[in-house]
């Protein structure tokens, strides 16, 4: 089997309201696919359903030839899914080091992972004990992203990384997450085309909660029109 | 960090004119009121924090005001009691309660099955209520007709009063025992054990969702396994088991009292949780509800089993030494002679009530600070106070830290009533005054914060003890030579004045995290 993940034509609630209605698409493994649309086109809750923070009432979703909706939250990432939410979702009363060590699956992941998460990130290093929300906007970006990559992840949901980061930064980050493919298939949420059209290679646009199109990033970036017609201006 | 620190500074000048207002009213008195009051100030502090400790977990990460918090405090002294005093009565209990969960706890073993078991939805939940009910009313059934030897309400002289007394006057007789006469033992047992399994098929076969990932292995038969082995073992020496019970020290009995109550609150917590709470955790009016409609079940409940009217729990021997070099005068003297009182500043000190109870509750905030602050639980329980979502999404289960943060709460208050049923005595009325004190503890400290529940409670301990202290030598009226004797109903008032002025200046209390 090619794709790690599949997402077969599904609906999703959030508490009574009907989100996604019908979004269907495949994520090969080892690649970078992007999720593009509007503001509240369902793309957030599309990562959601894929973990189960979301309620998943129709279709499916299969991770490693796995169905996995209806699981609770907590199993499905434990087959190996890491999630770097909205605004980070930094827990301000631990430190630096145990916003990490907390995503531990095993006892010593911290420890085995720390050369390499300290290399991507070395400013995480040098303020290990300070509070999470005591870093600035970029670092917490790191650190959400640092603290997705403690356990063994095989797939990576990152929803907006690029998300009220100085340019400087963002340039990091995708070099960053770049990287991160090598190890782990990535499937992130983008508002800003541009750093999507440099990270993905395959994008999958939801509209009103549909899928409305999917295939090759360097097809839709030849494709003005309907950049223009599903994203806005570029 | 500006606000932070002007946040704190009005927290710290509060406590400042607090500090003042209770030096000021020190100074008429002398030393030694002024120590005693202080270390009942400390006791009364300790034991509502303890309820107030469990209160602030449980609200801190389930967002659950757990009303019935007072009862369960409650249930605790009486268990501790009941072991204590009662020994023969609590063996007795032990077998059928440690039956009947064996049969519960094999739930997770039907639960694999039940979900094999294909059913149309509607028919599998009436079979699921019928096997249930089913269960528990032949598990009443052979209840009423187990034999369990205990005390009898209408007949004084074998009164929980008159026990209490007679433990008192270190008098340990075994009262008689209970026989098997309405039911055969080995029915008795197999019943207990099928019964309780029929109702949780039951319970498997409502939670088919749950139990679908489910894997059966061995590792699962070990609880239940355990508590049947355990359960028997009791059953079949159950009278040397007792006699046993009696023999032992005074001492040790009691450590096996409040170490029994604690695990009560654990269990019923647990339970509570599992149950009742699960359900509602998207509906806070029907949890309040629900916790104040326990509280008020438990209450009756206790009522029914231990009566109304008052009776102590009588302190151990290590805590009732009298004569000879008592009250001692120092620390060698103390520990050889187990004095009951302790002179300090000239002045009488129970060892019992105003310097144990405090150094337990000093033991139980460090080890329950450390379990916040250092263990692995205590960092998903800080992450899970902010934001549930993101810790199942690391792959916790947050579920069943909130099974576990419940217990504990639940441990905690249980343990509080154990603590303080020798010093203050066992009353249906205990939990509610607790209750109260713990709620205002925490306005006061700061609602979901863990050293607010501490101070907080001390200065309603403190508050409490100095009001009191007040009531019997007045306070001088500057430039008069009236003096003003506050009456015992304004010793909860001054509590609650305390809280009023500390919320209109501080709304989330002194150490509140504002939200």
């Amino acid at each position: 089997m090619n794709n790690i993940l599949e997402v077969k034509n599904i609906h999703s609630f959030i508490n009574q309201y009907h989100i996604l209605q019908d979004v269907d698409f495949v994520v090969p493994k080892g690649s970078i696919t992007a999720l593009l649309g509007r503001n509240g086109a369902g793309k957030t809750t599309t990562l959601k359903s894929i973990l189960g923070l979301a309620n998943v009432r129709q279709g499916k979703v299969i991770f490693n030839d796995r169905e996995v909706q209806g699981m609770p939250p907590f199993e499905i990432a434990a087959l190996g899914i890491g999630f770097v939410p909205e605004h980070r979702a930094i827990f301000r009363d631990l430190s630096v080091e145990e916003n990490l060590k907390i995503a531990e699956r095993n006892k010593g992941d911290l420890e085995r992972k720390k050369t390499f998460i300290f290399d991507l990130f070395p400013d995480l290093k040098k303020f290990l004990h300070l509070r999470g929300t005591e870093l600035s906007g970029g670092q917490q970006q790191m650190l959400a992203i640092a603290r997705a990559l403690v356990a063994d992840n095989s797939l990576l949901l990152i929803d907006e990384p690029s998300e009220g980061l100085a340019p400087v930064i963002i340039e990091h980050m995708i070099d960053v997450i770049h990287q991160l493919s090598e190890q782990s298939t990535v499937v992130l949420v983008e508002q800003n085309f541009l750093v999507a059209s440099k990270l993905a290679e395959y994008f999958v646009i939801i509209e009103e909660g549909k899928s409305v199109a999917t295939g090759l990033m360097k097809d839709l970036e030849a494709d003005q029109a309907m950049i223009h017609r599903y994203l806005g201006a570029a | 960090m500006k606000m932070n620190f002007r946040k704190n500074s009005k927290a710290i000048i509060l406590l400042a004119v607090i500090a003042a207002f209770l030096f000021v009213a020190a100074r008429g008195m002398s030393g030694k009121d002024v120590l005693i009051t202080v270390l009942r100030g400390f006791s009364v502090g300790s034991v509502t924090f303890l309820v107030a400790a469990g209160f602030s977990l449980i609200f801190g990460l389930l967002d659950v005001l757990n009303l019935a918090q007072g009862t369960l405090y409650m249930i605790g002294a009486y268990v501790g009691w009941t072991v204590y005093v009662r020994p023969d009565t609590f063996i007795d209990v032990l077998t059928p309660v440690l039956l009947i969960l064996a049969g519960f706890s094999l739930s997770a073993i039907w639960g694999r099955l039940a979900s094999l078991i294909r059913l149309a939805p509607k028919a599998r939940k009436t079979v699921a209520w019928i096997l249930i009910l089913a269960g528990l009313g032949l598990l009443a059934l052979i209840l009423t007709r187990y034999p369990i030897a205990v005390w009898d309400l209408n007949n004084y002289s074998e009164s929980p009063i008159t026990y209490s007394y007679m433990a008192d006057q270190g008098m340990r007789i075994i009262p008689a025992e209970a026989t098997f006469e309405k039911i055969s033992p080995v029915l008795a047992l197999m019943g207990l054990l099928v019964t309780s399994g029929i109702s949780a098929v039951g319970i498997a076969l409502l939670n088919r969702e749950a139990n679908r990932t489910q894997e059966i292995n061995w590792r699962k038969l070990v609880l239940p396994a355990g508590l049947l082995l355990v359960g028997i073992l009791v059953a079949i020496f159950n009278a040397s088991l007792t006699r046993w019970m009696f023999s032992i020290s005074s001492n040790l009995l009691f450590v096996i009292s409040v170490v029994v109550a604690i695990i009560s609150g654990v269990g019923l917590g647990a339970l509570m949780e599992t149950t009742l709470i699960r359900p509602l955790y998207n509906r806070p009016i029907y949890q309040l509800m629900l916790t104040l409609g326990l509280g008020t079940i438990g209450l009756q409940i206790v009522q029914a089993v231990w009566g109304r009217p008052e009776f102590v729990l009588p302190k151990p021997e290590f805590f009732t030494g009298t004569g000879g070099a008592c009250p001692a005068t120092n620390l060698s003297d103390l520990f050889t002679n187990h004095c009951s009182t302790i002179m300090l500043l000239g002045g009488r000190v129970r060892v019992y009530d105003e310097i144990f109870i405090p150094i337990v509750g000093i033991i139980v905030l460090i080890m329950v600070w450390f379990l916040l602050k250092r263990s692995r639980i205590g960092m998903v329980i800080r992450a899970g106070v902010q934001d549930r979502q993101m810790v199942e999404a690391l792959g916790i289960n947050v579920r069943r830290v909130f099974t576990l943060v419940f217990a504990l709460g639940v441990g905690l208050a249980a343990f509080g009533g154990a603590l303080a049923a020798p010093s203050s005595g066992l009353t249906p009325t205990m939990g509610e005054k607790l209750l109260l004190s713990a709620l205002i503890a925490l306005a006061i400290g700061g609602l979901t914060s863990f050293p607010g529940a501490a101070l907080g409670s001390l200065l309603v301990g403190l508050i409490q003890q100095f009001m009191i202290k007040y009531g019997q030598i007045g306070i001088p009226l500057p430039f008069t030579d009236a003096v003003f004797k506050p009456s015992p109903a304004l010793v909860p008032a001054s509590t609650v004045l305390l809280m009023v002025v500390v919320l209109l200046i501080l709304p989330h209390g002194l150490l509140g995290n504002k939200e």
